[in-house]
This record gives structure tokens, sequence and C-alpha cells, in this order.
């Protein structure tokens, strides 16, 4: 090669450093990943770690006999704490609570927030129901007195209570409460309590990996083009677009 | 049935079927347990309700007459009985006279876990509250029942345990008795366990360690390097109320060790990351936040240096911004201005961060009518020490009446520590110019402060009169002759003569000011003559240093008055018919250099070589000695005494040598 091509070349280079990212490629790529080691044990403890948080008893129960897995907590308490949540998404609160109560008691005698949420949810079922009469006596009786204790409370009652005034309730701006995704959430906080309770954390590690994936790809975009994974579910690397 | 659902749920009909339950027992007595404890849990009216009903002792019936093999009944009795004490002082209170104690205990040895649960559980919900038995430590088979829960393997059994620990270990002996029994080794282990045993334990391990060096430097040395390890850890955790037990903790060991030998924490490092956590846990607005901000300024309180640190991590405007929240609760008020207080003690940046702040000086002065007393105190103490800024003081920034007037009030709080807060206040905010000292006199602030200087709690008076002293600093005529109508003679003569000597050091701290100034402000003294005599008499009677010197600075500024002045200072000072030595002569052999000064400079006032006795005071003062105790102290250590000393000499000369 010439020495003038060399010249060039050269400048290219460089050029291509100063405005363009670098560059790896699948199979530079691939070795990079082959060298990371990742235990099988954890990869297990991960997946169990999903299955219990999410409450896939049997599916956990399953598991552990095929891989050896022990799970951190006892499967037992998964199907009570399903069947609180699935009472509570069903819309047989009381029966929720009662659950919980048996479950542990101190959960909802040091939580007055999720104690609050779940009798307000009680009161949107009667309301739900038509049963008008006995939705006003259980407002006036049993959560009147929680709203005089928390300012906030007192708020989200009047909101609740603002449910009987409307006729077309689904178009009123207190709508929401009716919806199904109010049962969903009060589900959730009652499950993250029970988690909490039982010190296990209330959210699976799975998805925080995946989301630390996606933030660290992201990072790295702004300084590299690299076969990045877009589609979670299959997991593919694509072919980096220079 | 034709009554409804909701009928039978009220707590009459309720209470009526557990009294039958509980006297022919049966099936019945499961199902009516567990609905009383579902109408309870949570719902602290309707516990009340049922405690007034007499629920709680058919409970406790029913638990002592339940057979062990029945579990299901006894944790049904067992977490009725627990949610009456969650919460509820009236309940635990119930709980204990209904005997139920010996029976949960009981339940700790039974062998089905779930019932030891339901019965720790219970029993730890008694232990949280103020209203339960205290338990004592001095009985070595209490320690050995007390670590026999901590070695249990069940969280709700040690939970208990630490929870005993947290409720009644008050005094350096229990505190040392644990520790030697090797509670916190155990209490160390626990750290390991669940997010409930660890929090549990950090909160007994802060009891035992709380003002205690002895047993900090024991347990928590660096030969113990992993109990400290594992607490610098913990203030890394992901749950905000271990971080926070984890520095209350630290807090602890650092404020308890920070004045001896081997105080722990000294790292820049560690102390940086400490207040950094802490300040990130104050964004909680529940009451991880409210007391994360009581341990930052406990942990700063009495460091400038860590106060700051503070400052660098940005904490003054942090504060500043949160204050403008609305609707804030009493504690996260109180946490506010006690952090802002201690920064602001010493620092002036940060008193300018807040005095520039809008609306901080606003939210504070209106916190001074808080209807809750703790925020009254901690707003008062924060205005206290941001008002410490001359810059601002001077400028007449806070006598104006939006600041004044609530300050006045608080002079008439019920509360004695209101009182006091709003007395040192006072104190710093009229050591103003005298421009704006009329403000705080017409508003009527002086005749309250009289009527506090004759409080019967010491605390309250020392700070009366010391306010007064400062309000008569520099102050115009016309405010002198209204303060000293207010306070009159004989209530001033009492104070100077007081049995608490810091009262006494005010007092005459205050005559000193009121005879400072014009030469007609001596005239005071010579009211029936009665003031002059009275001081005199304090300083042939005294023996602190600090009411000597006032005492003679008293004497100091009368002596610079006229012939008849001197002279009345000269009959004080020097009595030619005794032949012991004359109390100048003693005062001058002083050690406390700043007593030296003070008797010099009167000996200077008195021996000015102009006016028609001059002579004869250099005469008497010789003849007392006084000349010849000068001599030998040209030398003086201190360098004010040494060059009054030789002013006061060449004084003397002017009239000749009689030395020789």
């Amino acid at each position: 090669m010439s020495l003038f091509w060399s010249v060039i070349r050269q400048l290219a280079e460089i050029e291509a450093m100063a405005t363009s990212k670098k560059v790896i490629t699948r199979d530079e790529w691939e070795k990079k990943l082959n060298d990371v080691k990742i235990r099988k044990e954890d990869m297990n403890k991960l997946v169990m770690n999903f299955l219990v948080t999410e409450g896939y008893v049997d599916a956990a129960e399953k598991f552990r006999m095929e891989s050896g897995t022990e799970p951190d907590i006892d499967l037992a308490t998964i199907t009570d704490r399903m069947a609180v949540k699935k009472a509570v998404q069903s819309g047989n609160v009381e029966d929720a609570i009662e659950k919980v109560n048996d479950l542990n008691p101190e959960i909802l005698d040091t939580n007055p927030q999720l104690f609050f949420h779940l009798q307000q949810q009680r009161l949107i079922e009667l309301i739900r129901n038509g049963k008008i009469e006995e939705a006003l006596e259980f407002a006036q009786e049993e959560l009147a007195p929680r709203g005089e204790e928390n300012q906030s409370f007192l708020e989200e009652l009047e909101r609740t209570v603002a449910l009987l005034a409307f006729e077309d309730v689904k178009n009123s701006p207190v709508g929401d409460l009716l919806d199904i995704s109010q049962r969903l959430k009060t589900a959730s906080e009652v499950n993250a309590a029970i988690l909490t309770s039982q010190s296990h954390e209330k959210d699976p590690k799975l998805p925080s990996l995946l989301r630390m994936l996606l933030w660290a790809q992201n990072q790295l975009d702004e300084k590299a083009a690299y076969p990045r994974i877009t589609d979670l579910f299959t997991a593919t690397l694509e072919d980096p677009t220079v | 049935m034709p009554g409804s659902a909701s009928t039978t749920h009220r707590p009459e009909g309720l209470i009526e079927r557990l009294r039958s339950a509980a006297a022919d027992g049966g099936e019945a007595k499961l199902k009516v347990l567990r609905e009383l404890k579902n109408q309870i849990i949570g719902n602290r009216t309707k516990k009340l309700s049922y405690i007034k009903l007499g629920a709680v002792p058919s409970v406790v019936s029913i638990l002592s007459s339940a057979s062990s093999s029945v579990d299901c009944l006894l944790i049904q009795c067992a977490a009725t009985i627990g949610s009456f004490a969650c919460g509820v002082d009236a309940g635990v209170k119930a709980v204990l006279d209904a005997g139920a104690f010996p029976h949960l205990i009981n339940l700790l040895s039974h062998s089905n876990e779930k019932v030891v649960d339901a019965g720790a559980r219970a029993l730890k919900m008694i232990y949280q509250s103020k209203a339960a038995p205290k338990y004592d430590f001095f009985q070595h088979k209490n320690i050995e029942f007390l670590i026999s829960l901590l070695d249990k393997n069940n969280e709700n059994v040690t939970g208990l345990g630490a929870s005993i620990i947290t409720h009644s270990c008050e005094t350096n002996n229990e505190q040392k008795i644990l520790a030697d029994a090797g509670v916190l080794k155990k209490l160390i282990n626990l750290l390991q366990g669940t997010t409930s045993q660890r929090e549990s334990s950090l909160e007994s391990f802060a009891t035992i360690i709380k003002q205690n060096p002895e047993v900090i430097t024991k347990f928590v040395g660096p030969e113990n390097s992993t109990t400290f390890g594992s607490l610098l850890e913990l203030t890394k955790d992901r749950y905000p109320r271990t971080r926070l037990l984890a520095c209350i903790c630290l807090t602890l060991i650092k404020n308890a060790t920070s004045s001896s030998s081997s105080s722990y924490l000294q790292s820049v490092g560690i102390r940086t990351k400490l207040i950094l956590v802490l300040l990130e846990l104050v964004d909680d607005f529940g009451q991880v936040g409210d007391e994360a901000l009581f341990t930052l300024s406990s942990f700063i309180e009495h460091e400038e240096d860590l106060q700051k640190l503070a400052f660098e991590a940005n904490t003054v405007d942090k504060l500043c911004h949160q204050m403008q929240k609305e609707s804030l609760q009493a504690k996260r008020l109180e946490g506010i201005f006690t952090t802002l207080g201690s920064l602001c003690s010493n620092l002036e940046p940060c008193r300018s961060i807040v005095l520039q702040s809008p609306k901080a000086l606003i939210i504070i002065t209106d916190a001074l009518t808080h209807t809750t007393t703790d925020v009254r105190v901690a707003a008062c103490i924060c205005l206290k020490n941001v008002s410490r800024s001359v810059k601002y003081l001077s400028a007449g920034h806070f006598m104006t009446e939006a600041v004044i007037m609530p300050v006045i009030q608080l002079l008439y709080d019920a509360s004695t520590s209101v009182q006091v807060a709003a007395l040192c206040t006072v104190s710093n905010l009229v050591v103003d110019f005298r421009t704006h000292k009329s403000l705080f006199i017409q508003s009527g602030g002086v005749k309250q402060l009289v009527e506090l200087s004759k409080s019967m709690d010491s605390t309250v008076k020392l700070n009366a009169v010391w306010a007064l002293r400062n309000l008569m600093f520099l102050v115009d005529s016309r405010c002198k002759e209204e303060i000293f109508m207010d306070l009159k003679l004989f209530p001033l003569t009492r104070l100077i003569s007081d049995s608490n000597a810091c009262v006494q050091e005010q007092a005459l701290g205050l005559v000193c000011n009121l005879v400072n100034g014009p030469v007609d402000s001596i005239m005071y003294l010579f009211t029936e003559g009665l003031l002059l005599n009275t001081v005199g008499r304090e300083l042939r009677r005294a023996s602190k240093p600090q009411v000597l010197v006032q005492a003679m600075y008293v004497m100091c500024n009368v002596a610079s008055g006229k012939e008849f002045e001197k002279e009345a200072v000269m009959q004080q000072l020097v009595n030619e018919d005794d032949n012991n030595q004359s109390i100048i002569v003693t005062l001058l052999q002083s050690d406390v250099a700043s007593l030296r000064t003070a008797v010099v400079w009167t000996v200077v006032n008195l021996t000015i070589p102009t006016g028609a006795g001059a002579l004869a005071r250099v005469v008497k003062l010789r003849n007392a000695g006084v000349v010849s105790q000068l001599k030998n102290m040209v030398n003086d250590p201190c360098l004010d005494v040494k060059l009054r000393v030789r002013t006061a000499l060449g004084q003397s000369m002017t009239f000749g040598d009689f030395s020789t």
C-alpha cells in the first residue's frame, strides 16, 4: 500500500472515531458474553423468587421438587396470601380481612392506611351491589372514625361516599372507584403488606434485572453500536446498525 | 333471624354472646372470639367501646380455662388480647387488670409454634405500650428468661425480648447488667435475621448504649469491629427504618464518646455519609423522616465541624424548602426547626440562607403560636439562633412587630420550657442597637420580664434577668428609666443577693449596664444608697469569680463618675478601720485574670490625677497596700492586666513615689 493510501486510511479511522461510535460485531459480543459466568443455582433462585412473589404456589412446589431449589418462605403462606388477594379481587373484602387477621393480626393493627383502604373497598362493594342503606351505615360507623383520625382518609372517604350522589356513576368524576382497577390496587396493597410482614420483598427480582438490562443498554447506546436485545420476550441479539 | 347482619355486629349483641360463650363453652367460643377479633383489629374506636363494655375479662377467662390442647382457641384468645393491647393504653391496662399476663407467658412454651407466635405477639404489644409494667432486670432469673427469649428461633419471641428491653431499660445500671449478660452480642447476631428482628434488635441495642460511654467502650469499641461494621453496613440497608435505626445507634455511639479520649466516628467520610443517609430519609414524610430529622440534629448539635458538613450537604436549603410545604405535621415542624436551630447556632452562612429564603422567617414566627408546645419551643430556639447573625440583627431585621409580638406573647405561655426558650430569644433580640429597643419596651415586654424575674423556677428567673441585662445594654436614658421604673429597687437588690450565683452574675451585669453610659446613669445606684451597698456586700461575700467580676465592673463604672461617686467606691473597697487586708488587695491577688483586669480598671478610674480628692485616694490606696500589690503585678501574665497596672501605677506616681 502506498504511503498516500495508508495516510488516507488513518485519517478516515480518526474521523470515524471522532464522529461515530465504536462498533462491536456480533462475534466479538458473543465472545464477551460467553466469558460472563452465571451459576445455575442463582438462576434457579431467581425463578423461585419470581414464582413465590407472584404467588404461583403449585409451580413453585413443582419447581422445588424438580430443581431442588428451596424457597425462602413457607410455601403454605403463599396459598394464604393468594387467597386473600383473590378475595379482594373478587370483591369479598370482609372475607379478605378475616383471612389477613388469621394470617397475622399485626398487619392491619399496625397499618392504618391499608386497613382504611380495605374498609373503603368494602364500602365500594356495598355501593356496587346497591346496598345503599347498609353502605351508609357502614360509612358512618366504620369509616367516619378513621376520617376523624386522619385528614387524607377523610378526603378519600368523601370521594367514596360521593358515589351515592351520581345517577350515572360510571361517567362521574369518581367513577374510577368502581373500576376493576381499584380492586386490583387494593389487592396489590394487601399482597405487598403480607409479603413485607413475612420479611419478603414485595417485588420479584426478575423484572428489576430486566429493567437494569434495558437501562444499561440505553447507556451503552450513546457510546457504541453493538448487538442489543430489543425484544425481551425472544431475547435475540439484533445486529448493530452502523 | 329478623335482624340484618349489621345489628348482630353491634357491640352489645356481641358482648352478650361472648359472655354466654365464656360461661357455657362449646363451639360457640371460637366463633364469637374470631368475630370480636375481626371487629377490633385496626379499629381504635371499637377497641375502646368493647373495653368499656368489659369484653377483656371475658376473653381472658376463656383463655385461662382453655385446655392447652385446643390450639385454635388459644390462638384466637391471644390474638384478641394482643389486638386490645395494640396501640391503646387503656387496652393494655384492661388486659393486665384481667390477669392475662401469666397465661400469655405460658403460651410461650407451647409445642405448637403458631400458639407461641400468638402469645409472643400479644406480649410484645403489651411491652410496646408505656402502660406496661417495668421488667426487673436486677433479678437473675429475669435476665435468664430474657436471654432465653432472644435465643429462640422465632421472630415474634425474639421481638418480644427486644421489646422488653426497649420498654424497661432506663438507668445506666440496667444498661450495664444487660451488656454484661451478653445481650448486646445476641442483639448483634439477630441483625442477620428477618427485617422485623433487625429493627427490634437495633431499637433495643440503642436503648442499651444510650448515653453510656462505659458500655460503649467495653462492647462497641474498635476491638468489636464487627459490631461497628454491621451498623455501618445497615446504614445502606434497603429498608428506610433499618437505615434510620442504624444511624440512631451510630449517633448515640458518637455522642456518648465524643468527650472521652477514645472517641469513635471521627472519619470525615463516615460522618458525611451518615449525614447524607439521614438527609435522604428526611424525604420520607412519615415517622421515619421525622425521626431522621431529630437524629440529624442530635448528631450535629455539639460539633461545629459536623454542622459545617451538614451545611455543605445542603441541609439548610433542603429544610427551608421543606418547611414551605403546607399542612406539615407538628413533629415534622419541630424537627425542621430543631435542626435549623442547631445549624444556625454557629454558622453565619446558614443564618443567611434562612433569612434570604422566601417566607422562612414568616413560617418560623408563625410557628411561635402553634398549638403544640414542642413546636413553639423549637421555633423559638430556631429564631434565637438565626438572630445570632450580627449583620441581620444590627440591621433591625428582627425588631419588627411581626417578630417581637409573638415572642412577647410566649413570655406569658403556660409552659415553662416555652417561657425559657422565649426568654433566651428575647435576650438575643434585644442586644440590638438602641433605636430598635423602644419597640420591645412599648409592647409591654419589660413588665413581663420583671414578672418572670420573680419566678420560683430558677431557670425562668435566670433567663429573665439575663434578658433584662441585655435589654439594658447600650439603651438610651429614657428607656433606661422606664426599665428601672418597672424593675424597682428592692427586687433588684434581692436579685443581686440571690442564692443562685448565676442569677447574681446576670443581675450584677444588669446593674453594670444600668450605670454604663451618661454620667447621670450612675445616680440609679445612689437611690437610697442601697444598690451600691448591696454590690459592695457581694464583693466581700461572694466566692464565684463571675459574680465578683460583674460586681467589680459595677464599681469600676461608678468610679468613672465624679468625686462623690469615686469616694463612695473607696468606702466600699478600702476599709481604713479594719486591720485585715482590704478587699481590693485580696481581689487583685485572684487567680482569675478577668477579675484582676476589672479590679485594676477600677484602680485606674480611682487614681485619675484630676479632681480634688485624687491625692487623698492615692494615699489611702497606698496605705491599704494596693500600690505595692500593683508593683508585684507589673509583669502579670495577662497582657490586659499588665497594661492597666502600668497605667494605674503611672497615675499614682504623678503625686510622687511615696515608697522612698
